[in-house]
């Protein structure tokens, strides 16, 4: 890995993060600039673009594909959902829905102090350690890797969505949680609120983008790649790989968390449509088509694909699905590396496309 | 038999005024046609009839009691007209004529129906002249025997020419006679009902342990406790079969869906995500076969989910095939690529479907052989339907099995799968096999759509519903053993069918699945790991 | 650390603010210019993922009363244009792409959502907007935003007459009931609304049993196991309140039909279902079962004439991917919130919201289910009738009972 200071692409996109959080804190303060309505969009896609860097950590840059990163970015979500519906009745006096059709007079024991935002930060990082650390210690003792690693994570994304359905596990069940109306004291739909959470979203998104840069270029970041590339000859070097895969996966998890919690206020809903086991895989199919292994390609693809989602789902909503799977065949077929490609393909000019496709991609 | 009705209809017209006395038959239709009430009080009347009235009555009525049940008795300002095999017919008269524009049909509500519904079986029951449709009538009257005349059954079975349905129609009358006021009848009212041991026997001779007989006639109390025993005990070794049916058929369906999952993930490692969309492919297919054969060979429509199966399973490998050839072929070194690459697949042939044929859920002719069931003993009934996919999911395991086992194919698909590099080695063509393969597990998923089709909706996004169970059978089966996979949905099925009554549906699954995933992480291989290379 | 300098930083940082504000503008591309001779309407209808088989229609709907609209000469002298989105049954989208029709295509009012919980995702962003939604189900009532127009029934004005006639000596005397539904909001709410009604009558809790299935569940052998034994064991007439939705319902039928319970034994009520459910099926053993909506296909009157020869025409001259022959309450309940709309902004003279909403009071419309529907300054609720409908052989249903005029709008259930 190419130093930081010589790293020109990465330095491009985090000045880029950087310039959009300036202008979006102008914004915030003057009328002219972005409006709350592109400013929101730019924070949700900020948040996403944090969940794919926290996949392609983990994928990118170990070789394990997870197909079930939505639990952590759901567990981040709920918890910072809870926080707000608490927060918000405790200022207004406002019962949440979920309550009043099951009948409950007092929150369930474990909604307890999460009006406090600390706590609830607390929350969600303990919860999002110990799931994640008690599955990741268990699978990667025994050694479940590739494919049936992606099956299994699945299955336990499959199983969250299945149980946050349940209308008695006190999470709202399928209507999930809305009607946020507070965040630490300011109405929620205020244009200020807005661009202020579009704005934070952004800086963590520099902030992640530039930590986990630093990371990789570390002593560290070469275990991973060397993990990644031959693990098998690493472990009969002496190395023990289960403490380094189990630390990056917590790691991996909890960025998911924190999107999670930079995702939710801003779209103002949560439900368990946000653990389906489609969404999970839409995430690899983000750091795919950007590229994976590259932090810049992750936070592109996720850019880029919700974007394009988001603009077509009104504007051409029968086309999108197919220019979905179209993208994907191209990038499957064509970029192995994803669009991260496209910028080598200046250098290889004629032969370009076809020597990218033969190239051997990273396992 | 429609045709007898109505030479009988026209003889009792010819003595119709003679009769007229024990029945008005002009008020009847007037009540027909009148209110909710009014309608109530006529249905009555015809089981009068049909318990006392006269054959030529009865052949009158009968007629007139099926047309109200399907609500083809339209009212007009001259009377009633009763559409039936021959052609509208005037209720009153039997005469041919068409009801006025004007005409209402008049609607049974629920009430009134259940009225109808035993007067439309009584009639029959006695007037009748096919068989069948006289023991369809008998099974629809022993469930409310007991408010039935005894006439009735007296009557029919006095009439009765099939010694079979004769005997069955006097058990019935015997059942029925539970409360009468001879002990002796009752008793053997008991023995009868004891013969069908459900829950609505018992509901029946519950309650007798308050008679004022069970105290003071010891032989009375003696029939109903054994009687009482004897009902719970079929309803115990019910329940018990009613719980393996339901496993045995939820697991012959996670078999279907997850069979052609396991020869492409096992041969290739390639994760199909695609499999779901081929199952619903082959639901469409079935589909066409049927809409054709309706238009081109209408009698032989009720067998389209036979004829059907060769085109699903076609059609499906051709998809399958191309597939291969022109997506997966480059993917084989990159399994997980290959999951992203099949993901886009089913995104696009949902959406390719929905867009040709529409969200819809398709209409599927229900065949005479998935309609309906047969109750066995206690709450157990066996349905059709299921039986199908049973015996489908049987059919399939062993064509593949043999196909897998006893074909040159199947000998170098299994080599394959052992051991890609050596097999090559070898001189069996992988490429080739590869491509087979594939056809034949999308194939497979093909098959699997025509079963399901009877049982679940046929819409585009009908196959998001199988595929992580079906991953969870083949990984939970073991890779590359079609065993393994039998097992694992044997397995799975019973327990979630176990679990479902004490937790609910959710919870079954999602203890299923947690059961599973730590399953495998203590034995990630599956239950029957081949013994092969790990690659 | 040659080349990273904080100047050089701060030039691309620069740069990149620089190329940024330009394609700033570029939403206003999808920003279609407000043309001076038209007014927009937004539409939040699934055209695919889990609700497309019933929700997809609803956009046609919307298109045809506003194609019907156009053809009298519009609304204020402007004619109408429909935006059509496509939400893919994904939840958080509909408050998205409802967000941007509001904020950037300005549209006068948004016609949307099936599910509660799509409702309840874009209400923050209509009352956040001030923008108007038209919801077109019926639902589980306890919410009064000023900002939504329920176009169909609160349960305490349609569900609680058919359970009541039902129960009724006219009905079949119904004194046990088995509740099954999928595991959200309207079923847990409607269920709890009926079982508050029972005990206000003094029916005892033994009398009733309470089941729920997973969205999208369609293996229904146990619990149709479940409801025979529950029918099976005495104690008076049982029935099913049937609350599961989609494609469930098809399943649970099919499932009830093959395991020999008829009508007459059992009666379900399937509050959900309507005519596009029974579309893949043989309902000739599911005669007699009931469903409860605000309009039926079968309804009586000119004005039904009228709307399914205007449906049918439109599916044939507009190649729309659904039955010409099938016309559902919720499509009714569309196009008369297209035409409640139209007359309140013609009345008001403005597309404003405020002015729209005030002339909403003491609005009618000859609904094609044969009724006036009418809405008063009390509430955004309009005043529908109720059907009860009950299966026939063709698919479809049967009006076996309807309220005498329509009930007025009772938003919080006073059973809850």
């Amino acid at each position: 890995m190419k130093p930081l200071a010589s790293d020109r692409p990465f330095q491009l996109l985090l000045a880029v993060v950087l310039a959009v959080a300036a202008l979006l804190a102008v914004s915030m303060v003057t009328p002219l600039g972005i409006s709350a309505y592109l400013a929101n969009a730019i924070g949700q896609l900020a948040a996403f673009a944090v969940l794919a860097l926290a996949l392609d950590l983990i994928w990118g840059y170990l070789g394990i594909l997870s197909l079930g990163h939505g639990l952590f970015f759901g567990i981040g979500g709920y918890i910072v959902a809870m926080h707000l519906l608490k927060h918000s009745s405790e200022v207004t006096g406002r019962v949440p829905d979920f309550m009043q059709f099951m009948g409950w007079s007092s929150y369930p024991f474990y909604w307890a102090g999460l009006g406090f935002f600390p706590y609830a930060l607390l929350v969600a990082a303990v919860v999002t350690i110990l799931i994640s650390g008690v599955f990741g210690y268990v699978s990667f003792r025994s050694r479940v890797d590739g494919v049936y690693f992606a099956i299994i994570t699945q299955a336990l994304v499959y199983v969250a969505m299945l149980l946050m359905f349940r209308n008695d596990t006190g999470f709202g069940g399928n209507n999930g949680m809305t009607g946020f109306l507070v965040l630490f004291g300011w109405p929620i739909g205020g244009s200020g609120v807005v661009i202020a959470m579009a704005v934070v979203s952004v800086l963590l998104l520099a902030a992640v983008l530039l930590g986990c840069r630093l990371l990789l270029g570390s002593n560290f970041g070469v275990l991973m790649i060397a993990t990644r590339d031959d693990e098998v000859r690493l472990r009969t070097l002496g190395y023990e790989t289960l403490r380094l895969k189990l630390a990056v996966w917590c790691l991996s998890a909890l960025i998911a968390a924190l999107a999670g919690m930079l995702y939710v206020p801003q779209v103002g809903i949560i439900n368990p449509r946000l653990l389906s086991p489609e969404l999970s895989l839409e995430i690899a199919v983000w750091v795919a088509i950007g590229g994976r292994g590259h932090l810049i390609g992750a936070v592109i693809g996720a850019m880029l694909v919700n974007a394009l989602k988001f603009w077509l789902s009104a504007a051409a909503p029968e086309l999108w699905p197919f220019i979905l799977s179209g993208l994907i065949v191209l990038v499957v077929l064509v970029f192995p590396n994803g669009l991260v490609d496209l910028a080598k393909l200046k250098l290889t000019r004629p032969m370009g496309i076809k020597r990218l496709a033969s190239e051997p991609e990273l396992r | 038999m429609r045709r007898l009705f109505l030479i009988l209809l026209f003889l009792s017209a010819a003595v119709g005024s003679s009769t007229a006395a024990e029945l008005h038959r002009a008020e009847l239709i007037d009540r027909l046609c009148g209110d909710a009430a009014a309608l109530g009080e006529a249905g009555r009347s015809l089981m009068g009839v049909a318990a006392e009235g006269s054959a030529a009555d009865r052949a009158w009525a009968a007629p007139i009691a099926r047309a109200m049940m399907d609500r083809k008795l339209t009212c007009d300002g001259a009377g009633a007209v009763a559409m039936t095999a021959d052609g509208s017919r005037d209720a009153l008269s039997g005469a041919p004529r068409t009801a006025a524009e004007s005409g209402r049909s008049p609607l049974l509500s629920l009430k009134n129906r259940s009225v109808f519904e035993m007067a439309d079986a009584a009639l029959a029951l006695r007037s009748s002249s096919d068989l069948g449709r006289r023991a369809a009538a008998l099974r629809t009257l022993e469930r409310h025997a007991v408010t039935l005349p005894e006439l009735l059954f007296e009557s029919a079975a006095a009439e009765e020419s099939d010694p079979v349905l004769r005997a069955q129609i006097t058990a019935v009358a015997e059942a029925a006679a539970l409360n009468s006021a001879d002990p002796a009848k009752r008793i053997a009212a008991l023995q009868r009902i004891a013969a069908t041991p459900d829950r609505r026997a018992l509901a029946k001779v519950g309650p007798l342990t308050k008679d004022p007989a069970y105290a003071a006639d010891p032989a009375f109390k003696g029939a109903v406790d054994a009687t009482v025993r004897k009902i719970e005990r079929g309803i115990r070794i019910g329940d018990v079969l009613a719980t393996l049916y339901n496993g045995l058929s939820f697991a012959s369906i996670l078999f279907m869906a997850a069979i052609g999952l396991a020869v492409i993930f096992g041969l290739m490692g390639v994760i199909n995500l695609a499999q779901g969309e081929l199952i619903m492919i082959g639901a469409y297919a079935t589909w066409l076969v049927q809409e054709a054969l309706q238009r081109f060979a209408p009698a032989l429509t009720e067998y389209y989910l036979i004829i059907a199966a060769p085109v699903a399973f076609l059609v499906t490998a051709t998809i399958g095939i191309a597939l291969e050839a022109v997506l997966l072929r480059h993917l084989y070194r990159r399994p997980l690529m290959s999951l992203l690459a099949t993901w886009a697949v089913s995104l696009f042939l949902i959406n390719i479907v929905r867009v040709t044929f529409g969200t819809q859920n398709l209409n599927f002719v229900t065949p005479f052989y998935v309609t309906g069931g047969v109750p066995v003993i206690g709450d157990f009934i066996f349905t059709w339907n299921r039986m199908f996919a049973i015996a489908f999911a049987a059919v399939t395991l062993g064509l593949t099995w043999s196909l897998i086992r006893l074909t040159p194919l199947g000998l170098n698909i299994r080599a394959v799968t052992q051991n890609r590099t050596m097999a090559g080695c070898i001189g069996i063509p992988v490429r080739r096999v590869d491509m087979l393969a594939f056809g034949l597990g999308s194939g497979l998923a093909g098959l699997a759509g025509l079963a399901l089709a009877p049982i679940y909706s046929v819409n585009p996004q009908m196959g998001q519903n199988f595929i992580i169970d079906s991953f969870m059978v083949v990984v939970l089966g073991g890779v590359g053993t079609i065993v393994g996979t039998v097992v694992a949905a044997l397995g799975i099925g019973q327990v979630n069918v176990l679990i479902e009554p004490l937790w609910g549906a959710v919870a079954a699954k999602v203890i299923v699945l947690l059961m599973i995933i730590a399953f495998l992480q203590w034995r990630p291989e599956g239950l029957f790991a081949i013994k092969g290379r790990r690659k | 650390m040659s080349r990273f300098t904080r100047r050089s930083f701060l030039q691309t940082t620069g740069l990149a603010a620089a190329a940024l504000t330009s394609p700033l503008g570029a939403p206003s591309i999808i920003r279609s210019a407000q043309a001076a001779g038209t007014v927009k309407l937004g539409c939040l209808f699934s055209s695919s993922g889990t609700m497309a088989n019933i929700e997809g229609r609803l956009n046609h709907v919307v298109r045809m009363a506003a194609d019907e609209i156009n053809a009298k000469g519009g609304v204020n002298g402007r004619t109408i244009e429909v935006a059509v989105s496509d939400p893919a049954s994904d939840w958080p989208l509909y408050a998205q792409i409802g967000k941007q029709m509001l904020e950037q295509d300005k549209v006068a009012a948004l016609f949307g959502c099936w599910t509660s919980v799509s409702r309840k995702s874009v209400l923050p962003v209509v009352e956040q907007a001030n923008g108007l939604l038209f919801y077109p189900l019926h639902f589980e009532g306890d919410e009064n935003s000023k900002n939504v127009v329920y176009v169909n029934s609160p349960p305490a004005s349609s569900v609680l007459p058919a359970v009541d006639y039902l129960m009724s000596e006219d009905g079949v005397s119904a004194k046990r009931f088995f509740m099954l539904g999928s595991d959200y909001v309207w079923p847990r709410t409607i269920n709890k609304q009926l079982k508050g009604y029972w005990k206000s009558k003094g029916i005892p809790e033994s009398a009733w049993k309470e089941e729920y299935v997973p969205l999208g569940f369609s293996n229904f052998q146990t619990l149709v196991n479940q409801i025979r034994a529950f029918a099976d064991q005495g104690g008076g007439k049982p029935i099913v309140v049937l609350t599961v939705v989609g494609s469930s319902i098809p399943d649970f039928l099919r499932e009830f039909a093959n395991q020999g319970i008829k009508a007459t034994d059992v009666p379900v009520l399937g509050l959900d279902m309507v005519e596009a459910d029974l579309e893949g099926l043989n309902t000739e053993p599911l005669v007699g079962h009931l469903n409860c909506w605000a309009y039926l296909q079968n309804a009586k009157g000119a004005a039904n004439a009228k709307f399914l020869k205007q449906w049918a025409d439109y599916v044939k001259t507009k190649n729309v991917p659904f039955k010409a022959d099938v016309a559902i309450d919720p499509m009714v309940s569309a196009y008369d919130a297209v035409h409640l709309w139209a007359m309140a902004a013609a009345k008001a003279n403005s597309f404003d919201v405020p002015e729209v909403r005030k002339a909403f009071a003491g609005l009618s419309f000859d609904c094609p289910s044969g009724y006036k529907i009418q809405m008063t300054g009390e509430n955004n609720y309009a005043s529908r009738g109720v059907f009860i409908g009950s299966v026939n052989e063709k698919q479809g249903f049967d009006v076996l009972w309807q309220s005498k005029d329509a009930p007025k709008p009772v938003p919080f259930s006073p059973y809850s």
